[in-house]
């Protein structure tokens, strides 16, 4: 019975630590080309649904995914206000009308700082705590 | 025949998904993107014959698949074309088509120019009725979105002028105006409607354009739009009678045309949509004025149609959705005033559906959809599934569906 009640402990706090991963602990990225050190949420939310091409200051940005994680689904739910679900099937119905492409998708957090690193205009997300050597953090206002 | 153009369509989809590894590549440092869709349905109905196909003895001939490749040749043009092809029942008849094929030019975030074949902009889901992955359901509501008259609303050879404009607090705003050439098949539902009646038409199509406009409101999650189309469309073929009207024998074949005085859609539309939990409804007006028979007679057509649909996702595996959706439609000669009385199963078709999904993976889904309906609209002068043709023995004033419908995209 008291391992049943471990478990169940066990098991809320896991959730609690996967849903309580907040913007907070999300650093937004972008190739150094990019001009703009912060972005608005809203121009943030534009680039990622493919309804903007460029920043305020008139920097071409192309939007790079996480396929998955607790960054990536806290960075679909709060910026962009959509579940995972959700956002592939955004995707889906630009890519088979012909009115956009699907974004780059990459596995890890180092796999995103490394692409961004290298792809003019990229602009991605990673967790807090990664290092993010070669690109250059966003501040989302 | 039919079994070879189902295997040939599933593998041309099933391409993209083979080659996973390689259906992003480049060329001269470009990236190519190409992406397929399949699916399969079975259809099997209580009684009425629905949608072309022989429901009333269980269907499989419900079958559609796509493939398309873009590419991105500057920050601001972009390219690409999608082949569709179908077979529901006798629509479509497994001829492919482009189904869009196009240059896209975005000079800023508000305005942007696509030139060719174009997916038209009307209401919530015309530009993607075919795929219906993107959705719960496995049919759309045929009050509004009638896989009859998908030839009708679907693209256009001509341009688009859209864009998206912020508006702060406000939310923002998207248009797209369009304007071109609508040209139907010869395997659509109005085209098929009315070779039973001896018309054949081998040219169906004219000039389309008009805007949609839609508002993504501060109110998070809240989608409003409007749309309205107008045409000015022209059909030409032959028309076969029978000599026995003018006391001969034998039958006669001249030639035909019909053409619009006006045409118009008009369309509202909105969606809520809540975690997981997504609520549309949309109108649509459909109003047609047009002279038959080479000017002899004029007829009037006024369809009015509507739905609410909510969909639910319970998890990564399960959705539920459910939807009521309603059409009328009257006709009538004009000067005489069209009559309004919609009671009749020959004037409406009302149809409560439920439907369960199920993701066996991230590309492949199954949905198991019944479908309750009241009514059977104008067969013979609007096409709305039933037809008269497939139903020798009458339309019996209520119909009960099942649909079974697979499909994978990559």
């Amino acid at each position: 019975m008291k391992r049943l009640q471990h478990l169940v402990i066990a098991t809320a706090l896991c959730s609690f630590a996967v849903v309580s991963v907040r913007a907070a602990d999300i650093k937004v990225i972008a190739n150094p080309s990019v001009g703009a050190s912060s972005v608005s949420a809203d121009e943030l939310k534009g680039v990622f649904l493919a309804t903007k091409t460029s920043l305020s200051d008139g920097s071409h940005v192309e939007p790079v995914l996480l396929k998955s994680g607790p960054a990536h689904e806290a960075f679909v739910k709060q910026y962009l206000g959509k579940t995972d679900a959700a956002l592939e099937t955004y995707y889906r119905s630009l890519v088979f009308t012909g009115k956009g492409s699907m974004p780059k998708a990459l596995a890890s957090d180092a796999e995103m700082v490394g692409y961004v690193a290298k792809t003019k205009g990229a602009i991605g997300y990673v967790s807090a705590g990664t290092a993010i050597e070669g690109v250059k953090p966003i501040e989302v206002k | 025949m039919t079994t070879t153009h189902r295997i040939g369509l599933t593998l041309l989809a099933a391409l993209p998904g083979l080659l996973h590894a390689q259906f992003d590549f480049t060329v001269a440092g470009r990236d190519v993107q190409i992406h397929s869709f399949f699916s399969q349905g079975f259809g099997y109905s209580n009684g009425n014959n629905y949608l072309t196909m022989d429901t009333s003895q269980g269907s499989f001939a419900m079958t559609d698949g796509g493939i398309n490749a873009s590419v991105r040749l500057t920050d601001k043009l972009r390219i690409g074309a999608q082949v569709y092809d179908r077979n529901f029942g006798k629509l479509g008849d497994w001829h492919p088509e482009l189904d869009w094929g196009y240059a896209d030019y975005r000079f800023a975030d508000w305005f942007g120019v696509r030139g060719g074949r174009v997916k038209t902009a009307l209401g919530l889901y015309n530009d993607t009725q075919d795929q219906d992955f993107l959705r719960v359901f496995a049919l759309l509501p045929q009050s509004v979105y009638p896989t009859d008259l998908r030839d009708a609303t679907i693209a256009h050879n001509g341009g688009d002028v859209y864009g998206n404009i912020g508006l702060q607090k406000a939310g923002s705003f998207s248009y797209t105006l369009f304007a071109g050439q609508r040209k139907d098949t010869p395997y659509g539902g109005y085209i098929y409607m009315l070779q039973p009646v001896g018309i054949d038409y081998k040219d169906y199509g004219g000039l389309q354009y008009g805007a949609d406009l839609r508002w993504t409101t501060p109110l998070k999650g809240l989608l409003l739009g409007a749309s309205h189309m107008r045409g000015d469309i022209t059909g030409t073929g032959t028309w076969t009678y029978s000599n026995a009207i003018f006391g001969g024998t034998g039958f006669t074949t001249v030639p035909t045309q019909e053409t619009t005085k006006s045409e118009t859609t008009s369309q509202l539309y909105a969606q809520f949509t809540i975690g997981n939990l997504t609520v549309d409804s949309e109108y649509r007006r459909y109003w047609r004025d047009h002279m038959i028979f080479d000017n002899m007679f004029e007829v009037t057509t006024d369809t009015r149609a509507w739905y609410i649909a909510a969909s639910y996702r319970l998890s990564k595996r399960w959705a539920v959705g459910s939807y009521y959706s309603r059409f009328t439609d009257v006709y009538g000669d004009p000067p005489t005033p069209i009559p309004t009385n919609t009671s009749g199963p020959d004037h409406h078709l009302y149809d409560k559906v439920a439907t369960l999904r199920c993701d066996l993976a991230k590309f492949w889904n199954v949905k198991i959809e019944g479908h309750f309906m009241d009514g059977y609209g104008s067969p013979g002068m609007y096409p709305d599934g039933f037809y008269t043709s497939d139903n020798p023995q009458g339309l019996k004033p209520k119909t009960n569906l099942l649909i079974v419908r697979t499909g994978f995209n990559f």
